[in-house]
Protein backbone atom coordinates (compact mmCIF):
# COMPACT_ATOMS: atom_id res chain seq x y z
CA UNK A 1 0.00 0.00 0.00
CA UNK A 2 1.50 3.58 -1.41
CA UNK A 3 1.63 6.68 0.93
CA UNK A 4 1.61 10.02 -0.61
CA UNK A 5 4.53 12.12 1.74
CA UNK A 6 3.13 15.87 1.64
CA UNK A 7 6.51 17.31 2.81
CA UNK A 8 9.05 14.75 1.54
CA UNK A 9 6.45 14.80 -2.17
CA UNK A 10 6.86 11.26 -2.79
CA UNK A 11 4.89 8.17 -2.68
CA UNK A 12 6.48 5.57 -0.56
CA UNK A 13 4.89 1.88 0.47
CA UNK A 14 3.56 2.16 3.83
CA UNK A 15 4.60 -1.19 4.97
CA UNK A 16 8.34 -0.65 3.96
CA UNK A 17 8.23 2.46 5.98
CA UNK A 18 6.79 0.54 9.29
CA UNK A 19 8.97 -1.97 8.74
CA UNK A 20 12.14 0.09 8.92
CA UNK A 21 10.88 1.78 11.97
CA UNK A 22 9.72 -1.24 13.46
CA UNK A 23 13.73 -2.76 12.75
CA UNK A 24 15.40 0.33 13.71
CA UNK A 25 13.01 0.51 17.17
CA UNK A 26 14.17 -3.32 17.17
CA UNK A 27 18.00 -2.00 17.37
CA UNK A 28 17.42 0.77 19.68
CA UNK A 29 15.60 -1.46 21.76
CA UNK A 30 18.68 -4.07 21.87
CA UNK A 31 21.23 -1.51 22.64
CA UNK A 32 19.34 1.13 24.54
CA UNK A 33 20.65 3.93 21.56
CA UNK A 34 17.90 6.03 19.75
CA UNK A 35 18.73 4.71 16.38
CA UNK A 36 18.45 7.94 14.85
CA UNK A 37 21.93 7.03 13.13
CA UNK A 38 20.26 4.55 11.31
CA UNK A 39 16.79 6.17 10.44
CA UNK A 40 18.15 9.04 8.52
CA UNK A 41 20.67 7.08 6.56
CA UNK A 42 17.81 4.40 5.80
CA UNK A 43 15.45 6.66 5.10
CA UNK A 44 18.16 8.46 2.32
CA UNK A 45 18.79 5.12 0.88
CA UNK A 46 14.78 4.69 0.34
CA UNK A 47 14.56 8.31 -1.64
CA UNK A 48 13.27 10.49 1.19
CA UNK A 49 14.89 13.76 0.22
CA UNK A 50 18.03 14.01 2.97
CA UNK A 51 16.93 17.18 4.73
CA UNK A 52 13.31 15.86 5.29
CA UNK A 53 14.99 12.78 6.75
CA UNK A 54 17.03 14.89 8.99
CA UNK A 55 14.08 16.95 10.14
CA UNK A 56 11.90 13.96 10.22
CA UNK A 57 13.74 11.70 12.18
CA UNK A 58 14.60 14.37 15.28
CA UNK A 59 10.73 14.88 15.22
CA UNK A 60 10.44 11.20 15.61
CA UNK A 61 13.15 10.59 18.43
CA UNK A 62 10.94 12.72 20.32
CA UNK A 63 8.16 11.12 20.43
CA UNK A 64 10.50 7.95 21.10
CA UNK A 65 11.93 9.08 23.86
CA UNK A 66 9.50 11.04 25.40
CA UNK A 67 8.00 7.65 27.03
CA UNK A 68 11.14 6.24 27.88
CA UNK A 69 12.34 9.70 29.85
CA UNK A 70 9.27 9.84 31.89
CA UNK A 71 9.85 5.83 33.15
CA UNK A 72 13.55 7.11 34.03
CA UNK A 73 11.97 10.29 35.95
CA UNK A 74 9.62 7.82 37.78
CA UNK A 75 12.75 5.97 38.83
CA UNK A 76 14.52 9.31 39.86
CA UNK A 77 16.85 8.67 37.23
CA UNK A 78 17.46 12.57 36.33
CA UNK A 79 19.22 14.68 37.35
CA UNK A 80 17.11 18.12 36.45
CA UNK A 81 19.31 20.25 37.01
CA UNK A 82 22.05 19.39 34.94
CA UNK A 83 19.62 18.51 32.25
CA UNK A 84 18.11 21.87 32.04
CA UNK A 85 21.93 23.14 31.63
CA UNK A 86 22.05 20.55 28.77
CA UNK A 87 19.32 21.96 27.43
CA UNK A 88 20.56 25.40 27.28
CA UNK A 89 23.11 24.47 25.39
CA UNK A 90 20.93 22.13 23.36
CA UNK A 91 18.72 24.89 21.86
CA UNK A 92 21.97 27.11 21.32
CA UNK A 93 23.33 24.57 19.01
CA UNK A 94 20.69 23.99 17.21
CA UNK A 95 19.93 27.19 16.76
CA UNK A 96 23.02 27.82 14.76
CA UNK A 97 22.69 24.10 13.79
CA UNK A 98 19.58 24.43 12.14
CA UNK A 99 21.43 27.97 10.75
CA UNK A 100 23.96 25.82 8.75
CA UNK A 101 21.63 23.67 7.51
CA UNK A 102 19.40 26.21 6.00
CA UNK A 103 22.31 27.72 4.54
CA UNK A 104 24.55 24.33 3.01
CA UNK A 105 21.06 23.89 1.57
CA UNK A 106 20.98 26.73 -0.59
CA UNK A 107 24.62 25.99 -1.84
CA UNK A 108 23.26 22.54 -2.64
CA UNK A 109 26.08 21.15 -0.31
CA UNK A 110 23.22 20.08 2.27
CA UNK A 111 23.53 16.29 0.91
CA UNK A 112 27.73 16.28 1.50
CA UNK A 113 27.44 17.77 4.63
CA UNK A 114 25.19 15.04 5.82
CA UNK A 115 27.43 12.33 4.07
CA UNK A 116 30.71 13.69 5.61
CA UNK A 117 29.44 14.03 8.85
CA UNK A 118 28.03 10.62 9.38
CA UNK A 119 31.24 9.56 8.08
CA UNK A 120 33.19 11.03 10.06
CA UNK A 121 30.79 10.60 13.41
CA UNK A 122 30.12 7.03 12.69
CA UNK A 123 33.78 6.00 11.83
CA UNK A 124 35.22 7.47 14.97
CA UNK A 125 32.27 6.02 17.24
CA UNK A 126 32.15 2.75 16.16
CA UNK A 127 35.90 2.42 15.71
CA UNK A 128 36.23 3.29 19.15
CA UNK A 129 33.38 0.96 20.62
CA UNK A 130 34.50 -1.84 18.24
CA UNK A 131 38.15 -1.39 19.90
CA UNK A 132 37.01 -0.83 23.43
CA UNK A 133 34.26 -3.66 23.43
CA UNK A 134 37.12 -6.81 21.77
CA UNK A 135 39.84 -5.31 25.04
CA UNK A 136 37.28 -6.01 27.30
CA UNK A 137 36.19 -9.63 25.80
CA UNK A 138 40.10 -10.12 25.98
CA UNK A 139 40.53 -8.87 29.28
CA UNK A 140 37.57 -11.21 30.86
CA UNK A 141 38.65 -13.70 29.37
CA UNK A 142 41.50 -13.68 30.97
CA UNK A 143 40.08 -13.23 34.27
CA UNK A 144 41.13 -9.60 34.75
CA UNK A 145 38.19 -7.28 36.63
CA UNK A 146 38.48 -3.81 35.87
CA UNK A 147 39.64 -2.13 39.30
CA UNK A 148 37.22 0.45 40.80
CA UNK A 149 38.84 3.90 40.42
CA UNK A 150 37.78 6.84 42.44
CA UNK A 151 36.78 9.85 40.63
CA UNK A 152 39.90 11.43 38.71
CA UNK A 153 40.63 14.84 38.84
CA UNK A 154 40.92 16.16 35.29
CA UNK A 155 41.33 19.81 33.50
CA UNK A 156 37.06 19.94 33.54
CA UNK A 157 37.29 20.45 36.95
CA UNK A 158 39.83 23.58 36.96
CA UNK A 159 37.07 25.31 34.39
CA UNK A 160 35.08 28.34 36.11
CA UNK A 161 31.89 29.18 37.16
CA UNK A 162 30.78 25.89 39.01
CA UNK A 163 27.41 24.94 40.29
CA UNK A 164 26.35 22.16 42.62
CA UNK A 165 24.33 19.61 41.16
CA UNK A 166 22.74 17.65 44.07
CA UNK A 167 21.15 14.90 42.39
CA UNK A 168 24.75 13.12 40.39
CA UNK A 169 26.22 15.14 44.01
CA UNK A 170 28.83 16.78 41.57
CA UNK A 171 30.20 20.37 42.16
CA UNK A 172 31.68 21.54 38.44
CA UNK A 173 31.85 23.80 36.58
CA UNK A 174 28.56 25.05 33.82
CA UNK A 175 30.72 25.68 30.72
CA UNK A 176 31.06 21.78 30.31
CA UNK A 177 27.94 20.52 30.29
CA UNK A 178 26.92 24.14 27.91
CA UNK A 179 29.39 22.91 25.65
CA UNK A 180 28.60 19.14 25.47
CA UNK A 181 25.15 20.20 24.90
CA UNK A 182 25.94 22.68 22.33
CA UNK A 183 27.89 20.36 20.59
CA UNK A 184 25.05 17.74 20.41
CA UNK A 185 22.23 20.31 19.38
CA UNK A 186 24.09 20.91 16.23
CA UNK A 187 24.84 17.33 15.61
CA UNK A 188 21.00 16.92 16.12
CA UNK A 189 20.16 19.93 13.85
CA UNK A 190 22.44 18.93 11.06
CA UNK A 191 22.22 14.89 11.11
CA UNK A 192 19.00 14.13 12.56
CA UNK A 193 20.74 12.03 15.28
CA UNK A 194 19.49 12.28 18.86
CA UNK A 195 23.05 12.16 20.33
CA UNK A 196 22.65 9.61 22.67
CA UNK A 197 25.74 8.01 21.59
CA UNK A 198 27.59 11.57 22.39
CA UNK A 199 25.76 12.24 25.51
CA UNK A 200 26.26 9.47 27.29
CA UNK A 201 30.07 9.24 26.85
CA UNK A 202 30.55 12.43 27.38
CA UNK A 203 28.38 12.41 30.98
CA UNK A 204 30.15 9.28 32.25
CA UNK A 205 33.89 10.23 30.90
CA UNK A 206 34.18 13.83 30.81
CA UNK A 207 31.66 15.38 33.40
CA UNK A 208 31.70 12.01 35.50
CA UNK A 209 28.60 11.63 36.29
CA UNK A 210 26.82 8.59 38.41
CA UNK A 211 25.75 5.96 36.11
CA UNK A 212 22.17 5.75 37.39
CA UNK A 213 21.32 9.02 36.42
CA UNK A 214 23.11 8.89 32.88
CA UNK A 215 20.53 7.21 30.71
CA UNK A 216 17.71 9.03 31.84
CA UNK A 217 19.24 12.72 32.20
CA UNK A 218 20.36 11.84 28.74
CA UNK A 219 16.86 10.62 27.19
CA UNK A 220 15.41 14.10 29.29
CA UNK A 221 17.59 16.22 27.10
CA UNK A 222 16.96 13.83 23.98
CA UNK A 223 13.48 14.90 23.67
CA UNK A 224 13.65 18.50 24.18
CA UNK A 225 16.75 19.48 21.90
CA UNK A 226 14.88 17.17 19.12
CA UNK A 227 11.56 18.62 19.84
CA UNK A 228 13.74 22.05 19.72
CA UNK A 229 15.38 20.83 16.67
CA UNK A 230 12.05 19.95 15.55
CA UNK A 231 10.53 23.59 15.26
CA UNK A 232 13.19 24.74 14.19
CA UNK A 233 13.37 23.23 10.36
CA UNK A 234 9.82 23.38 10.49
CA UNK A 235 10.27 27.23 10.41
CA UNK A 236 13.93 27.43 8.41
CA UNK A 237 13.28 24.59 5.90
CA UNK A 238 10.07 23.75 5.87
CA UNK A 239 11.58 19.82 6.09
CA UNK A 240 8.90 18.00 8.74
CA UNK A 241 7.35 15.25 7.27
CA UNK A 242 5.06 14.61 10.16
CA UNK A 243 2.92 11.82 8.54
CA UNK A 244 6.44 10.12 8.00
CA UNK A 245 7.61 10.96 11.45
CA UNK A 246 4.06 9.46 12.48
CA UNK A 247 4.31 6.03 10.33
CA UNK A 248 7.99 5.50 11.61
CA UNK A 249 6.63 6.36 15.02
CA UNK A 250 4.64 3.05 15.01
CA UNK A 251 6.70 1.13 13.81
CA UNK A 252 9.26 1.75 16.68
CA UNK A 253 6.94 1.36 19.44
CA UNK A 254 6.10 -1.96 18.17
CA UNK A 255 9.81 -2.60 17.58
CA UNK A 256 11.53 -1.48 20.45
CA UNK A 257 9.88 -3.57 23.67
CA UNK A 258 11.19 -6.68 21.14
CA UNK A 259 14.27 -5.75 20.96
CA UNK A 260 14.80 -4.75 24.53
CA UNK A 261 13.93 -8.23 24.88
CA UNK A 262 16.60 -9.98 22.73
CA UNK A 263 18.90 -7.80 24.25
CA UNK A 264 18.23 -8.38 27.53
CA UNK A 265 19.74 -12.42 26.88
CA UNK A 266 22.89 -11.18 25.07
CA UNK A 267 25.91 -9.94 27.04
CA UNK A 268 27.28 -6.66 27.21
CA UNK A 269 30.12 -7.05 25.42
CA UNK A 270 28.34 -8.85 22.79
CA UNK A 271 26.08 -6.34 22.19
CA UNK A 272 28.34 -3.50 22.04
CA UNK A 273 30.78 -5.68 19.19
CA UNK A 274 27.60 -6.00 17.43
CA UNK A 275 26.37 -2.41 17.86
CA UNK A 276 29.83 -0.94 16.99
CA UNK A 277 30.07 -3.64 13.67
CA UNK A 278 25.93 -1.97 12.58
CA UNK A 279 27.42 1.73 12.71
CA UNK A 280 30.58 0.62 11.00
CA UNK A 281 28.29 -1.06 8.34
CA UNK A 282 26.49 2.06 7.79
CA UNK A 283 29.65 4.14 7.73
CA UNK A 284 31.39 2.28 4.76
CA UNK A 285 28.33 2.35 3.06
CA UNK A 286 28.06 5.73 3.20
CA UNK A 287 31.57 6.44 2.32
CA UNK A 288 31.53 3.94 -0.79
CA UNK A 289 28.80 5.86 -1.95
CA UNK A 290 30.25 9.59 -1.63
CA UNK A 291 34.00 7.93 -3.22
CA UNK A 292 31.82 6.12 -6.22
CA UNK A 293 31.24 7.60 -9.32
CA UNK A 294 27.71 8.76 -9.21
CA UNK A 295 25.70 7.35 -12.50
CA UNK A 296 24.48 10.87 -13.13
CA UNK A 297 26.50 13.85 -12.03
CA UNK A 298 24.03 15.93 -12.73
CA UNK A 299 21.39 17.00 -10.48
CA UNK A 300 18.46 19.23 -10.61
CA UNK A 301 17.18 21.47 -7.67
CA UNK A 302 14.01 24.00 -7.96
CA UNK A 303 15.33 27.37 -7.42
CA UNK A 304 14.00 28.60 -3.72
CA UNK A 305 11.95 25.11 -3.59
CA UNK A 306 11.94 22.08 -0.93
CA UNK A 307 14.80 19.82 -3.07
CA UNK B 1 -15.65 23.03 -16.58
CA UNK B 2 -15.53 24.74 -20.16
CA UNK B 3 -15.56 22.12 -23.07
CA UNK B 4 -13.70 23.83 -26.32
CA UNK B 5 -15.26 24.55 -29.14
CA UNK B 6 -12.60 25.63 -31.83
CA UNK B 7 -14.71 26.77 -34.98
CA UNK B 8 -15.48 29.21 -38.26
CA UNK B 9 -13.50 32.24 -36.06
CA UNK B 10 -10.42 30.70 -35.06
CA UNK B 11 -10.37 28.95 -38.49
CA UNK B 12 -10.35 32.48 -40.02
CA UNK B 13 -7.85 33.77 -37.20
CA UNK B 14 -5.53 30.69 -38.39
CA UNK B 15 -6.10 31.92 -41.95
CA UNK B 16 -8.11 29.13 -43.48
CA UNK B 17 -11.46 30.82 -43.84
CA UNK B 18 -13.84 29.01 -45.10
CA UNK B 19 -11.69 26.13 -45.70
CA UNK B 20 -11.06 25.44 -41.92
CA UNK B 21 -11.96 22.45 -40.19
CA UNK B 22 -13.31 21.97 -36.87
CA UNK B 23 -11.84 20.64 -34.04
CA UNK B 24 -13.63 19.71 -30.56
CA UNK B 25 -11.37 18.46 -27.53
CA UNK B 26 -11.31 18.37 -23.94
CA UNK B 27 -9.53 16.86 -21.27
CA UNK B 28 -11.29 13.58 -18.72
CA UNK B 29 -11.15 15.92 -16.04
CA UNK B 30 -9.31 19.43 -15.28
CA UNK B 31 -8.28 19.22 -11.75
CA UNK B 32 -5.56 16.38 -10.41
CA UNK B 33 -5.25 15.67 -6.88
CA UNK B 34 -3.16 14.71 -4.77
CA UNK B 35 -4.48 12.56 -1.96
CA UNK B 36 -2.73 10.72 0.53
CA UNK B 37 -3.05 7.23 -1.96
CA UNK B 38 -1.52 9.08 -4.60
CA UNK B 39 1.01 6.79 -7.02
CA UNK B 40 0.75 9.25 -9.91
CA UNK B 41 -2.23 9.17 -12.67
CA UNK B 42 -2.99 9.15 -16.71
CA UNK B 43 -5.13 11.80 -18.39
CA UNK B 44 -7.26 10.89 -21.16
CA UNK B 45 -7.18 13.77 -23.91
CA UNK B 46 -10.04 13.47 -26.35
CA UNK B 47 -11.61 15.03 -29.26
CA UNK B 48 -13.24 14.90 -32.50
CA UNK B 49 -12.01 16.14 -36.26
CA UNK B 50 -14.97 17.76 -38.18
CA UNK B 51 -14.11 17.99 -41.79
CA UNK B 52 -17.27 19.06 -42.55
CA UNK B 53 -17.85 22.63 -42.77
CA UNK B 54 -21.30 25.02 -43.27
CA UNK B 55 -20.34 26.79 -46.25
CA UNK B 56 -21.42 30.51 -46.99
CA UNK B 57 -25.09 29.94 -48.10
CA UNK B 58 -24.48 26.76 -49.75
CA UNK B 59 -24.66 23.92 -47.39
CA UNK B 60 -21.86 21.53 -46.57
CA UNK B 61 -18.07 21.16 -48.21
CA UNK B 62 -15.34 19.31 -47.17
CA UNK B 63 -12.12 20.93 -45.98
CA UNK B 64 -10.06 18.63 -47.58
CA UNK B 65 -10.56 15.43 -49.64
CA UNK B 66 -8.08 12.67 -48.97
CA UNK B 67 -6.05 14.37 -46.41
CA UNK B 68 -4.82 12.87 -43.19
CA UNK B 69 -4.64 14.80 -39.76
CA UNK B 70 -1.70 14.19 -37.11
CA UNK B 71 -2.17 15.72 -33.60
CA UNK B 72 0.09 16.33 -31.18
CA UNK B 73 -0.74 17.25 -27.82
CA UNK B 74 1.88 18.97 -24.83
CA UNK B 75 0.93 19.14 -21.41
CA UNK B 76 3.35 21.40 -19.33
CA UNK B 77 3.09 22.74 -16.10
CA UNK B 78 3.89 26.52 -14.93
CA UNK B 79 7.67 27.62 -15.98
CA UNK B 80 10.07 28.29 -13.05
CA UNK B 81 13.46 28.40 -12.27
CA UNK B 82 15.47 25.26 -12.04
CA UNK B 83 19.12 24.51 -10.50
CA UNK B 84 20.87 22.48 -12.38
CA UNK B 85 24.24 21.58 -10.16
CA UNK B 86 27.32 19.28 -11.41
CA UNK B 87 29.08 17.13 -9.32
CA UNK B 88 33.37 16.49 -9.67
CA UNK B 89 35.39 14.89 -8.06
CA UNK B 90 37.42 16.16 -5.05
CA UNK B 91 40.08 14.14 -3.86
CA UNK B 92 38.49 11.06 -2.50
CA UNK B 93 34.89 11.99 -3.48
CA UNK B 94 32.39 13.50 -5.33
CA UNK B 95 30.45 16.52 -4.56
CA UNK B 96 28.58 19.63 -5.99
CA UNK B 97 30.49 22.21 -7.91
CA UNK B 98 29.50 24.21 -11.07
CA UNK B 99 25.80 24.75 -11.36
CA UNK B 100 23.73 27.07 -13.88
CA UNK B 101 20.02 28.58 -13.03
CA UNK B 102 17.49 27.34 -15.62
CA UNK B 103 15.40 30.19 -16.35
CA UNK B 104 11.52 29.48 -16.82
CA UNK B 105 10.92 25.94 -17.83
CA UNK B 106 8.20 23.79 -16.96
CA UNK B 107 8.68 21.37 -14.23
CA UNK B 108 6.59 18.92 -16.34
CA UNK B 109 6.72 18.31 -19.76
CA UNK B 110 4.59 15.67 -21.73
CA UNK B 111 4.33 15.27 -25.35
CA UNK B 112 2.36 12.87 -27.45
CA UNK B 113 1.44 12.66 -31.16
CA UNK B 114 0.33 10.47 -33.74
CA UNK B 115 3.78 9.68 -35.13
CA UNK B 116 7.41 10.93 -34.81
CA UNK B 117 6.46 14.41 -34.18
CA UNK B 118 9.92 15.41 -37.28
CA UNK B 119 8.22 13.36 -39.70
CA UNK B 120 5.16 15.75 -38.85
CA UNK B 121 6.30 18.86 -38.68
CA UNK B 122 9.60 20.48 -40.36
CA UNK B 123 12.36 21.71 -38.04
CA UNK B 124 10.90 25.49 -38.10
CA UNK B 125 7.10 24.75 -37.41
CA UNK B 126 8.08 22.72 -34.64
CA UNK B 127 10.65 25.60 -33.54
CA UNK B 128 7.94 28.24 -33.95
CA UNK B 129 5.36 26.30 -31.50
CA UNK B 130 7.78 25.37 -29.65
CA UNK B 131 7.31 21.56 -29.53
CA UNK B 132 9.54 18.93 -28.32
CA UNK B 133 12.31 18.87 -25.99
CA UNK B 134 14.60 19.88 -28.55
CA UNK B 135 12.52 23.20 -28.76
CA UNK B 136 12.51 24.49 -25.02
CA UNK B 137 13.88 27.81 -24.91
CA UNK B 138 16.69 26.70 -22.18
CA UNK B 139 18.65 30.14 -20.87
CA UNK B 140 20.63 30.05 -18.36
CA UNK B 141 21.12 32.95 -15.79
CA UNK B 142 25.26 32.42 -15.83
CA UNK B 143 27.25 33.08 -18.50
CA UNK B 144 28.58 30.30 -19.89
CA UNK B 145 30.32 28.68 -23.22
CA UNK B 146 27.97 27.00 -25.35
CA UNK B 147 29.71 23.28 -24.89
CA UNK B 148 28.91 23.49 -21.30
CA UNK B 149 25.48 24.92 -21.67
CA UNK B 150 24.72 22.13 -24.00
CA UNK B 151 25.91 19.57 -21.50
CA UNK B 152 24.51 21.22 -18.47
CA UNK B 153 21.12 21.19 -20.70
CA UNK B 154 21.19 17.51 -21.60
CA UNK B 155 22.26 16.77 -18.03
CA UNK B 156 18.92 18.30 -17.35
CA UNK B 157 16.95 16.67 -19.94
CA UNK B 158 18.07 13.13 -18.32
CA UNK B 159 17.29 13.95 -14.80
CA UNK B 160 13.85 15.06 -15.64
CA UNK B 161 13.12 12.03 -18.39
CA UNK B 162 14.76 9.95 -15.22
CA UNK B 163 11.81 11.26 -13.12
CA UNK B 164 9.71 10.85 -15.69
CA UNK B 165 8.86 14.70 -15.89
CA UNK B 166 9.50 15.04 -19.46
CA UNK B 167 8.17 12.24 -21.84
CA UNK B 168 7.58 12.59 -25.19
CA UNK B 169 6.15 9.29 -26.40
CA UNK B 170 5.36 9.24 -29.91
CA UNK B 171 2.56 7.69 -32.08
CA UNK B 172 0.56 6.96 -28.95
CA UNK B 173 -2.23 8.64 -30.10
CA UNK B 174 -4.59 6.87 -32.76
CA UNK B 175 -7.24 8.41 -34.92
CA UNK B 176 -10.34 6.53 -35.34
CA UNK B 177 -11.76 6.81 -38.53
CA UNK B 178 -10.16 10.26 -39.24
CA UNK B 179 -12.74 11.56 -36.86
CA UNK B 180 -11.91 10.45 -33.10
CA UNK B 181 -8.51 10.84 -31.52
CA UNK B 182 -7.68 9.88 -27.90
CA UNK B 183 -4.69 10.66 -26.42
CA UNK B 184 -3.03 9.28 -22.52
CA UNK B 185 -0.83 10.85 -20.97
CA UNK B 186 0.92 9.86 -17.44
CA UNK B 187 1.86 11.36 -14.58
CA UNK B 188 4.38 10.62 -12.02
CA UNK B 189 3.43 10.79 -8.27
CA UNK B 190 6.47 13.00 -8.25
CA UNK B 191 4.26 15.77 -10.00
CA UNK B 192 4.43 19.04 -9.26
CA UNK B 193 1.23 20.78 -7.94
CA UNK B 194 -0.13 24.36 -9.97
CA UNK B 195 -1.54 25.21 -12.85
CA UNK B 196 -0.95 22.88 -16.17
CA UNK B 197 -1.46 24.16 -19.58
CA UNK B 198 -2.48 21.75 -22.56
CA UNK B 199 -2.10 22.66 -26.10
CA UNK B 200 -3.56 20.42 -28.64
CA UNK B 201 -2.42 20.81 -32.17
CA UNK B 202 -4.37 19.63 -35.40
CA UNK B 203 -1.96 19.22 -38.65
CA UNK B 204 -2.58 19.06 -41.96
CA UNK B 205 0.24 18.16 -44.34
CA UNK B 206 2.98 19.79 -42.28
CA UNK B 207 1.24 22.70 -41.39
CA UNK B 208 -0.54 23.53 -37.80
CA UNK B 209 -3.70 24.30 -38.88
CA UNK B 210 -5.49 24.58 -35.47
CA UNK B 211 -4.55 24.90 -31.85
CA UNK B 212 -6.48 24.59 -28.46
CA UNK B 213 -5.61 25.16 -25.20
CA UNK B 214 -7.51 24.20 -22.56
CA UNK B 215 -6.35 24.70 -18.49
CA UNK B 216 -5.50 21.33 -16.16
CA UNK B 217 -5.08 22.15 -12.19
CA UNK B 218 -2.63 19.58 -9.99
CA UNK B 219 -3.93 20.19 -6.45
CA UNK B 220 -2.54 18.31 -3.17
CA UNK B 221 -6.09 17.54 -1.57
CA UNK B 222 -7.76 16.51 1.90
CA UNK B 223 -4.97 15.99 4.72
CA UNK B 224 -1.97 16.26 2.45
CA UNK B 225 -3.01 19.55 1.24
CA UNK B 226 -3.62 21.16 4.33
CA UNK B 227 -0.31 19.45 6.02
CA UNK B 228 1.13 20.69 3.28
CA UNK B 229 -0.49 24.39 3.52
CA UNK B 230 -0.01 24.56 7.35
CA UNK B 231 3.99 23.57 6.66
CA UNK B 232 4.28 26.66 4.33
CA UNK B 233 1.84 28.75 5.85
CA UNK B 234 2.21 28.56 9.37
CA UNK B 235 5.63 26.86 10.09
CA UNK B 236 6.38 27.70 13.81
CA UNK B 237 2.61 27.14 14.26
CA UNK B 238 3.27 23.61 12.36
CA UNK B 239 6.30 23.06 14.24
CA UNK B 240 4.55 23.08 17.61
CA UNK B 241 1.78 20.54 16.27
CA UNK B 242 4.56 18.21 15.27
CA UNK B 243 6.25 18.37 18.59
CA UNK B 244 2.87 17.73 19.90
CA UNK B 245 1.66 15.12 17.91
CA UNK B 246 5.32 13.24 18.21
CA UNK B 247 4.69 13.77 22.32
CA UNK B 248 1.18 12.50 22.31
CA UNK B 249 1.95 9.38 19.96
CA UNK B 250 5.18 8.61 21.63
CA UNK B 251 3.41 8.25 25.45
CA UNK B 252 0.88 6.34 23.83
CA UNK B 253 2.46 4.15 22.44
CA UNK B 254 4.85 3.82 25.48
CA UNK B 255 1.51 3.16 27.85
CA UNK B 256 0.39 1.23 25.01
CA UNK B 257 3.49 -1.49 25.46
CA UNK B 258 3.72 -1.10 29.00
CA UNK B 259 0.20 -2.75 29.21
CA UNK B 260 0.59 -5.03 26.65
CA UNK B 261 3.89 -7.02 28.75
CA UNK B 262 2.23 -6.13 32.00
Amino acid sequence: MQIYLPIAEISINVFLLLLMGGLVGFVSGMFGVGGGFLMTPLLIFVGVPPAVSVATVANQITGASVSAALAHARRGGIDYKMGAVLITGGVIGSFFGSMIFALLRDMGQVDLMISLAYVLLLGTIGGLMFIESVHSMLRNRRGDMPRPSRRPRTWVDALPFKVRFRTSKMYISLLMPLAIGGLVGVLTAVMGVGGGFIMVPAMIYLLNMPIKVVIGTSLFQITFITASVTFLHSVNTQTVDVVLALVLLVGAVIGAPVGARVGAKLKAEQLRILLALMVLVVCGKIAVDLMSRPAEIYSVFLAGGLH
Amino acid sequence: MARLFLGGICGLFIGQQAMAERMVADLSRHVIDITSRFTGTQLLIFGAIERKIIQKGRGYGTAVKGSDYDVIVVVQSKRRNIIIRRKEKLGPIWANREFLTLENVPGFYALASTGPIKSILSQQQLSRIGVGFGQLKMTFKQQTSPAEAAAFRQGFIRNMRAKKLYSQPQGTISILDGLLFRAILDFPANMPVGNYRVDIYLVRDGKVVLAEQSPLEVNKAGLERFIYNFAHGYPAFYGMAAVLMALVAGLLGGFMSRKMSA
